[in-house]
């Protein structure tokens, strides 16, 4: 118990407040300048610091699959979803091109969750790029990442 | 006491640290249970997935699961309803704050780090080293007084290094490359499709934002009417945000509140309500 009946506090509470503070000051300055994601809650604060060339190219990262009932359908990146995000996915894009026997995990994800849903038969890793000119979408296009076969789809559980 | 310790420890009205608990808690609880919920769905997802940051590697925290992720999601909400009470102010904020920094650590650990929740943890951690706080206590404490100060350096310290990363990663360059216009492309709204046909006006926002960033710091050295207009101001630039590219840094707006006098708002609303009601039996 630090503050006493006046509202005043010990010298002890005035003590550790100034050193957590400079410590936690030290921590995310050194974080934003020379850290990265995985010093989280120390890290730079790089949503949106990237810059995009206005003569570059955006691009939307997505799963599109094949079900056992014959259609086929975007899989849903979001919440109610797979276990994944969109921004994810893409977070882990290098792992997943290098080797997309990953996608059978997504699979068998959509399946647990979604036992009513038809089983996925085929994943398509697709990229939608969007070419910019003067800082305008002037075409877009979309890129081939990774393909999976799925693994006994009617088994999966 | 120097100068710096004295304006670190002024003190401030408990009413006021009373009022700012009820608006986190009540947070938690809308945020946990609607806002961001990619804590609770990544128990779903393979442990393939798991990316440990280093604070997991350090405490060693598992790959979610679906019990852990329950645990956690109905762990703080609970706590955080029994917090807004302003009963067992340090058990409950304790537990609010473990349970909900862990469920954000969840959901940062399979990809994808946001950065406006750094801050909330903040918030968490120093209310309860306030202890009770009545809601008519007007009294002033050192102990409020630290916790209000340290969220607002810890808001106002995210727009600050928001800046320093775009310098950083973008480069002084950042303000005239196509940034918003891609976020703008990838998660549109509305509003933000009509932004995308002028792109010029995503441009302003961009030097208008990276200006606002950098100079956040001048809210601590302006008289107390502008600070509060500089928050409205604030409020108004994330509004913007959000129409335009829905996306909203939630718990950061409940941190802004650390600048205002909650307690003497309250006392105006609750005044003229009275009023209302005199005048209602009167007539």
């Amino acid at each position: 118990m630090t503050r006493t009946t006046s509202g005043r506090l010990s010298r002890a509470g005035l003590a550790w407040r100034a050193a957590v503070t400079l410590a936690v000051v030290g921590l995310a300055v050194n974080g934003s300048v020379r850290g990265n994601d995985v010093q989280w809650p120390f890290a730079p604060m790089s949503q949106f610091a990237f810059k995009v060339d206005l003569g570059g190219q955006i691009r939307s990262t997505y799963i599109e699959a094949d079900t056992t009932a014959g259609t086929t359908v975007r899989v849903p990146l979001t919440a109610g979803g797979v276990g994944l995000g969109r921004a994810e996915v893409e977070g882990q894009l290098p792992r997943l091109v290098a080797d997309p026997a990953l996608l059978q995990s997504i699979a068998v994800a959509a399946a647990r969750r979604h036992p009513d849903w038809p089983r996925y038969t085929k994943l398509r890793l697709r990229q939608e790029v969007s070419d910019l000119r003067g800082g305008e979408v002037v075409s877009t296009r979309t890129e081939r990442l990774a393909d999976w076969t799925v693994l006994d789809p009617t088994g999966l559980r | 006491m120097t100068r710096f310790s004295r304006w670190l420890f002024e003190p401030a009205p408990l009413s006021r640290v009373a009022l700012l608990r009820i608006a986190v808690y009540a947070f938690v609880v809308v945020d946990v249970l609607a806002l961001h919920t990619s804590g609770w769905y990544h128990g779903f997802a393979d442990p393939v997935w798991y990316q440990p940051l280093q604070a997991g590697r350090l405490l060693g925290l598992p790959a979610a699961s679906v019990l852990l992720v329950e645990v956690l999601k109905w762990g703080s909400v609970g706590a955080a309803l029994v917090a807004m009470t302003g009963r067992l102010p340090r058990a409950t904020g304790w537990a609010v704050a473990l349970t909900w920094s862990w469920y954000q650590y969840v959901a940062f650990s399979y990809g994808k780090v946001d950065h406006d929740r750094g801050d909330f943890v903040v918030a968490l951690l120093l209310l309860p080293t306030v202890g009770i706080a009545h809601l008519r206590d007007d009294r002033r404490s050192q102990a409020a007084g630290f916790a209000l100060r340290a969220v607002q350096l810890g808001a106002i310290a995210t727009y600050l290094l928001s800046g320093v990363a775009k310098l950083r990663f973008g480069g002084p360059g950042w303000v005239n490359s196509a940034t918003l216009l891609r976020a703008v492309v990838r998660r549109g709204s509305p509003v933000g499709e009509v932004f995308a046909q002028v792109p010029f006006v995503l441009h302003a926002m961009q030097w208008v934002l990276m200006v606002a960033e950098l100079t956040s710091w001048v809210i601590f050295f302006l008289p107390e009417r502008w600070r509060r207009l500089m928050v409205l101001a604030w409020y108004l630039f994330h509004a913007v945000t959000y129409a335009t590219i829905t996306i909203a840094f939630w718990p950061h707006l409940v941190m802004l509140l650390a600048f205002l006098p909650l307690e003497r708002y309250r006392d105006r609303v609750v005044a003229r309500w009275r009023a209302r009601r005199v005048q209602a039996t009167a007539t």
